[in-house]
């Protein structure tokens, strides 16, 4: 990766960061409910976007995104567990590379906390 | 409500919050259809696809071959003919169904001896025979594990808890976007006889990736064993 492309990459990206410092990780929330699957129940869900973003798109190749990730779990996300950290590579790549900025990130996940608490 | 139309029994616990990162992964995919990326559509196709795989596959595949020398020779020849037998298609059964020169359809068996072990890594991202193991371990995308098992394979196999003669060679096969190895273990002692339902059943997914041995007393669904303290801290 040109040195250029990787300073950008290495940047934080503050909605990521807080996620990763204050979202509750799977394993916790297992301890807490007392719940033995291993993965959350959004592993599958998360698998598969990176599947069509490579496979079908071609927005982000499997090659690239890994590394991504490799790079970023080494340094910003080292403290979040996987599949997590995954995550968050994910969405900081997406950002990164042009394809939805933060703010609209932030915007959307409010919409979907309203949606999918909505009723409790 | 009568009484006979409520549950009579308990549910499985479950996780009754909404956390950060199951509300991210929805944003993200959302954005991701918004802008034009993908369809919700094939979104649902691979998430459905995605949740067929498992390791199963590939522990039948494994426990014919050691019943059967012709089957044997044959996922050694055409690993993907070999693996229609066990129900997985390597080139049609891709949501993308590209074709031959897709992804994943060089699938190659790796068989062990009493003198080779083999053991599976990907150095460079975590390529993996999804379509017939299903997904990886959390391990096997480590960059220690993939950096190490090139260099040190006895030693990381070690780690893993097998030990192994000096005079086994150990072949360490990377993996790429199109090549996917599965080891082919020995069939363990203490098997004579048996069928091959009941082997499938002892060859486990690390096993398959080459980091353990299957035994006969030890089943790829069975409970992990607890042991109790010999010199419990603080009794």
């Amino acid at each position: 990766m040109p040195k250029k492309n990787l300073n950008k990459l290495r940047e934080k990206i503050p909605l990521l960061e807080d996620i990763g410092k204050d979202g509750r990780v799977w394993s916790d929330l297992c301890k807490q409910y007392g719940v033995e699957n291993p993965d959350p129940p959004w592993r599958i869900t998360l698998e598969s976007t990176c599947e069509v973003l490579n496979e079908g798109a071609c927005a982000l190749p499997v090659l690239e995104r890994r590394d991504e990730e490799d790079k970023l779990s080494e340094e910003i996300y080292k403290d979040v567990p996987y599949p997590e950290r995954q995550l968050l590579a994910l969405a900081h790549s997406m950002i990164k590379k042009g394809f939805f900025r933060e703010e609209e990130l932030g915007v959307q996940m409010e919409k979907v906390y309203k949606r999918l608490s909505a009723g409790t | 409500m009568s009484k006979s139309d409520k549950h009579d029994h308990n549910a499985a616990p479950m996780v009754d919050e909404i956390s950060d990162f199951e509300v991210l992964e929805v944003a993200v995919r959302e954005l991701c259809i918004e802008k034009g990326l993908f369809t919700q559509e094939d979104h649902n196709e691979w998430t459905e696809y995605m949740h067929t795989l498992g390791p199963l596959p590939a522990g039948r595949l494994v426990a014919k071959a050691w019943l059967d020398p012709e089957y044997k020779q044959l996922c050694i020849d055409d690993p993907v003919k070999a693996s229609l037998e066990v129900g997985i298609d390597w080139i049609n059964s891709m949501p993308s169904k590209f074709g031959t020169p897709s992804d994943y359809c060089n699938p190659r068996i790796l068989v062990d001896t009493p003198t080779l072990k083999h053991v599976v890594v990907c150095t460079l991202c975590s390529c993996y025979p999804r379509p017939i193991l299903g997904q990886s371990p959390e391990w096997y995308r480590t960059p220690n594990y993939r950096r190490r098992m090139v260099r040190w394979p006895r030693q990381v196999l070690s780690e893993f808890g097998l030990q192994l003669p000096e005079d086994v060679e150990i072949r360490v096969a990377d993996s790429n976007q199109k090549t996917r190895y599965v080891v082919m273990p020995i069939r363990p002692d203490g098997t004579e006889g048996w069928t091959e339902d009941q082997l499938t059943e002892i060859v486990t997914r690390d096993c398959l990736i080459g980091v353990a041995l299957p035994r006969a007393d030890r089943k790829a669904d069975d409970k992990r064993p607890i042991h109790k303290a010999v010199h419990p801290y603080g009794h």
